[in-house]
């Protein structure tokens, strides 16, 4: 039985973050790189199938799928992870507030709030955003970002309770280390992996929620390109002509791959346990 | 111990996975679906055992809806019930768009306001109680006291029982089609004194009788022994609710289902060359329309709302989000089979430099991006869009700004429409409305200061003027061409803009015979001739 | 131990109430007219007259008490609450209570039977990737997770039905909640939400072997599979957190697979009631959904202190307690 000392293998990490250079690339490359102006419409060449002069084929409207998809990718992108970013902070800042303190009122407060936000079915928070608010896509993320948080809370103060029973914190504990100084060495690390490896993989349903919820008006209005609209919008003609969805899709699996790469690539390399080979 | 639970787990999925062998229907109120014989005379295309389609005992209906209630006062259910044979109102409208008896025998014009109707001594309801005078009054009093969609149609009736099998319809309008009032599902006969909660209670006259209900999901009948007119010989009917389009559509294609309606455009391609199902594209007498703010400041100018219709490439929308299913209606009637010469009336033809040449006129004019300007503002409209017309709102936005028009589409729900409505704060939105129907109450719902369809404030004198004309028309000549007069007068203002009409498309199984086309397809699925052959 | 529930029985009670004014705030705050929108939808002939409209709405305001003041409105819906009646539909007229009780078998049994197949699928393929970690096998299933969780669950569902229903004619479409009828969805639902399962048990189990316990217990010679048994123990805590949120999410109605599968229960009574703001089905819906949710967790702590020994024995003092 071998046991490697420092075997963070970087191949994951690596592999992970070269496609999303080459994504981000691609994307924000969308102006020069794009064949076509992605919202012009052309009624004689709808429906058209991935060929020569449009290598993702054509639409419902006749617009070039490809030139979509690359232009898209910026509204997408750059809205999923801002979404991100911001349900991730604020989930690791409340779960970790909520493990520390826990037992005292401000633990239970939380977890009330968290409780409710959780069981509180999606859809009717979104509708009432829309309702509210508007239509939009800033909307969407809005309604997102505001339930999203939770599950990160969550996850990360079961795993800061898990780790207060570790001889670690208790001996930073003794040690006098300040409750942000071992929040920041002992609890983020811990919590950041699971947490993370969450995230890589919400970051896809999240952009497949802007499909699902388009129906109540939140997402990219038209005739914006959007990843998640555009499969939404696709399955109209689902049957009829299925490459419709291949461009967005393919585009959504390589994000949430490369994401899921650096995710577990980041896990590997933070978890302060060494990896044994059984 | 994890070895344990994954045996364990494993097990329970395949137990799960197990189940699929038998057809045992289980649960909230599902009926005793027969359990089909082998088919063997399916084709080699889709050997189904379990598929119910071959079975002759059955006849499956799925609709993208079913009723919510039993209660023929509730909002859409009458439409529900006649559809599906359980229903009847006095008279009821062919597919030849003529008005005839159904459970009244006949009508007769006595005096420009009055009508004299003969019932059938021989109608009882399921309760076997006679459909007579009385029965018939108080269910059309019930109609209009509860329902509200059931009141342009009664509000100008009154109604005397002249002795127990004939009715007096005095009308505040002459010549007023009583029969044709007396057609629409929301007038459709039941016994007031029943109490409609539950199947055993309800109480209607028609072929089918319902004998399983569960709100929006499944309604089953049973043939009605005592039906006072022609039986129809297929034991039982399942109307099913499957809301998602393209499982409709899948339900067509498996088999089960002999008559799918509101098939989608954008699958018709699935059906092509399919020898089981067939496709019934009968065109609706509804027509797709724009509704403008005319409240909104750059609504105002008459000409700008023409150069939106001029600019509208209706043979281009009918393709992107009709697939070609329907044709280009220009103005509002044109959908109306009895005034297709309307069709393309005033708008002729797509001229974006008409459009154009109007909103320069309009003091519209277009700077270098592409967008016109007036007093440094830029011409915007917001478009609303429910349902199933994003694809039409995105089509009409990029023929809008190629005349310069700054189009945005919001999709939505109807009720953030309605609230918008309330508001005030909107621009345009898209609905259709049915066309079908006696002129003036069509008309005047849409075009009158207080038609219920004016969203946009549509304020016209001559259009007034010529409706009150109608309201006083004699003959059916003078009727039509008032009616066409209005809209076309309608067509010029340009209130509303006009598109295409509707599509409504239903599968049909080929092993269904006597399954009739009609306009109004959504209230005219069973009939007493349908039979099913096993394929 | 005893105190330690009590006390989460309580919490769980506060959730609820503290849920009931969320629930009814928010959606009240929507607007969105419920008399309107069921009076009012297009189609026949406009009426004329908006007068008698107006009053027809008036009337029909006042006798579903929604003209009255807003709290008042909240404090009549408690008390009733507390009766156990959770109010009339405004659109079918029906108890809200019983059509949701009609429905709830059917999203249950579903989210059930998803959720086996969820938690199957991700200790199986969690184990595999984790034993296998940096091999073929685990990019493999890194690549399958990916790809499952990138696709629109319309894709998955509809591609099922295409295949199973009409190819090859061994699932019927239909309205019905039946036994035969639950495989299909619940195996499309159960593979759409494995993905994150697998990689949190992946990542949970490689975390648990690198622990020095496990190194510890093989230099003291204890043969490897009690040893992956151990750690796979430990590695299912956090698992049950995660699986409580899958079932949350699924609770909610998974609306997008009963919907293509036609499938009865309550998520799609949700949407519709959400389209014409029927109030009194959503607000009971989403008391019902918070409900579950709430049993759920209390459940999930029940759990934990049985899987946990350290809690077990440590109680209240709370220190060692899960979330």
């Amino acid at each position: 039985m071998k046991r490697r000392l420092n075997s963070k293998n970087p191949a994951s990490l690596i592999i992970g973050l070269v496609v999303l250079a080459i994504l981000a690339i691609a994307i924000l490359g969308a102006p020069l790189l794009a064949p076509y102006d992605p919202v012009a419409q052309n009624a004689a060449e709808r429906l058209e199938k991935p060929s020569e002069k449009h290598w993702l084929g054509t639409d419902r409207f006749g617009r070039d799928i490809l030139s979509r998809t690359l232009h898209g990718g910026q509204t997408t992108l750059l809205s999923s992870l801002l979404a991100l970013c911001a349900a991730l902070a604020i989930g690791l800042l409340v779960g970790m507030a909520a493990g520390m303190f826990h037992g005292s009122a401000l633990d239970h407060i939380l977890m009330r709030i968290i409780d409710v936000l959780l069981a509180f079915p999606f859809m009717v928070f979104a509708m009432v955003i829309a309702g509210l608010f508007g239509t939009g896509l800033v909307h969407l993320l809005l309604a997102v970002v505001s339930v999203w948080w939770v599950s990160f809370a969550r996850l990360t103060r079961s795993v800061v309770l898990h780790a207060k029973n570790e001889t670690s914190y208790a001996a930073a504990k003794v040690l006098g280390a300040s409750n942000l100084a071992i929040m920041r060495k002992e609890l983020l690390p811990k919590a950041i992996s699971p947490v993370l490896i969450l995230a890589t993989f919400e970051l896809g349903t999240l952009i497949l929620s802007i499909a699902a919820l388009s129906f109540l008006g939140l997402g990219a209005q038209p005739p914006a390109p959007e990843w998640g609209s555009m499969l939404a919008d696709g399955r109209a003609h689902f049957f009829q002509a299925p490459h419709i969805l291949i461009g967005p899709a393919a585009f959504i699996v390589a994000t949430v791959l490369a994401f899921n790469l650096i995710g577990e690539g980041l896990r590997d390399r933070l978890d302060p346990y060494e990896k044994l080979e059984l | 111990m994890k070895k344990l639970w994954s045996v364990v787990l494993l097990g329970l999925s395949l137990a799960v996975a197990g189940c699929s062998g038998g057809n045992s229907n289980t649960g909230n109120g599902s009926p005793a679906s027969s359990s089909p014989a082998g088919s063997a005379t399916q084709s080699e295309a889709s050997p189904s055992p379990q598929a119910s389609g071959a079975e002759p005992q059955e006849l499956v209906v799925i609709g993208q809806e079913i009723n919510a209630s039993l209660d023929p006062v509730k909002p859409l259910t009458s439409s529900y019930l006649r559809n599906i044979g359980a229903g009847e109102a006095l008279f009821k409208v062919n597919a030849g768009g003529e008005v005839e008896p159904s459970l009244a025998e006949s009508a007769t014009e006595v005096d420009p306001t009055t009508w004299e109707i003969k019932l059938r001594p021989e109608v009882r309801f399921w309760s076997g109680k006679a459909v007579n005078a009385d029965a018939v009054i108080a269910s059309l009093e019930r109609s209009k006291s509860l329902d509200l969609q059931a009141q342009p149609f009664l509000n100008d009736l009154t109604i005397t029982k002249l002795d127990d099998y004939t009715l007096q319809v005095r009308t505040n309008r002459e010549h007023l089609p009583v029969p044709l009032n007396l057609s629409y599902y929301q007038t459709i006969i039941h016994n007031a004194e029943a109490s409609h909660e539950d199947v055993a209670t309800m109480d209607l006259t028609g072929m089918y009788k319902v004998t399983e209900f569960a709100p929006k999901q499944k309604m089953v009948l049973a043939i009605n022994e005592d039906y006072w007119g022609r039986k129809p010989t297929i034991p039982t009917v399942v109307f099913e609710e499957i809301s998602d389009e393209q499982t409709r559509v899948l339900s067509a294609l498996s088999g089960r289902s002999h008559v799918t309606l509101n098939v989608p455009v954008s699958s018709l391609t699935q059906f092509k060359d399919n020898k089981e199902v067939y496709l019934s594209a009968a065109p609706a007498a509804s027509t797709q329309t724009i509704y403008l703010n005319l409240s909104q400041p750059q609504l105002q100018d008459v000409r700008v709302r023409q150069a939106l219709s001029w600019g509208a490439d209706r043979d281009e929308l009918v393709i992107l989000a009709a697939e070609g299913q329907s044709t280009p209606v220009t103005t509002w009637l044109g959908s109306n089979p009895a005034y297709a010469e309307a069709k393309n009336a005033v708008y002729s033809q797509f001229d974006a430099d008409k459009a154009a040449g109007l909103l320069d006129e309009a003091g519209w004019l277009k700077e270098s991006d592409g967008i016109r300007y007036k007093d440094g503002k830029p011409l915007t409209v917001r478009l609303m869009t429910w349902g199933g017309d994003k694809a039409l709102g995105e089509a009409l936005q990029s023929q809008w700004t190629r005349i310069g028009v700054k189009a945005e589409v919001q999709h939505g729900d109807y009720s953030l429409i309605e609230t918008a409505r309330e508001s005030g704060d909107w621009d345009a939105s898209i609905e259709a409305w049915s066309t079908f129907g006696e002129e003036y109450a069509v008309l005047s719902g849409q075009y009158s200061s207080d038609g219920g369809a004016n969203y946009g404030g549509y304020k016209d004198e001559e259009t007034s003027r010529l409706l009150e004309e109608l309201k006083k028309a004699g003959d059916p000549q003078s009727r039509h061409d008032l009616a066409l007069q209005i809209n076309e007068r309608v067509a010029r203002q340009a209130p509303v803009i006009s598109l295409f009409p509707r599509p409504q498309v239903t599968a049909v199984s080929s092993s269904l015979q006597g399954f009739e086309e009609h306009f109004r397809q959504f209230e005219n699925v069973v009939n007493a001739n349908l039979t099913l052959t096993a394929q | 131990m005893h105190t330690v529930l009590l006390r989460k029985l309580l919490e769980a009670l506060l959730t609820l109430l503290f849920a009931t004014l969320i629930i009814f705030a928010l959606i009240r705050l929507a607007p969105g007219d419920p008399v309107r929108l069921m009076l009012g939808h297009p189609g026949e002939i406009a009426a004329q007259g908006t007068s008698a409209y107006d009053e027809k709405v008036a009337e029909l305001r006042a006798e579903l008490g929604l003209d009255r003041n807003i709290a008042v409105q909240y404090v009549t819906w408690l008390g009733r609450l507390a009766q156990g009646d959770l109010g009339t539909s405004i659109f079918t007229g029906k108890q809200v209570g019983s059509e949701i009780a009609a429905r709830l078998p059917a999203t249950v049994t579903l989210s059930l039977s998803a959720l086996l197949v969820q938690i199957a699928l991700g200790l199986i393929f969690g184990m595999v990737a984790a034993l296998r970690s940096g091999k073929l096998a685990d990019q493999l299933i890194r690549i399958a997770c990916v790809a499952l969780a990138s696709t629109p669950a319309f894709v998955v569902g509809l591609v099922a039905l295409a295949l199973f229903a009409v190819k090859y004619g061994v699932y019927e479409i239909s309205s019905d909640f039946s036994a035969a009828r639950l495989w299909l969805p619940a195996l499309t639902l159960g593979v759409l939400g494995a993905p994150q399962l697998v990689r949190i048990m992946r990542a949970n189990l490689l975390t648990e072997f690198g622990k020095i316990y496990v190194s510890s217990a093989q230099s003291r010679g204890l043969d490897r599979k009690r040893v992956v048994r151990h750690a796979a123990r430990n590695a299912l805590i956090p698992l049950v957190t995660m699986v409580a949120l899958s079932f949350a999410g699924l609770i909610g109605g998974a609306v997008v697979i009963e919907s293509i599968f036609s499938w009865p229960g309550i998520g799609k009574y949700a949407l519709d009631s959400i389209l014409v703001k029927d109030y009194p089905v959503i607000q009971g819906y989403a008391l019902v959904a918070v409900l579950m949710v709430v049993l759920i967790h209390f459940l999930v702590d029940v759990v934990y202190s049985a899987l946990d020994p350290r809690i077990h024995h440590k109680g209240e003092a709370g220190r060692e307690e899960k979330a």
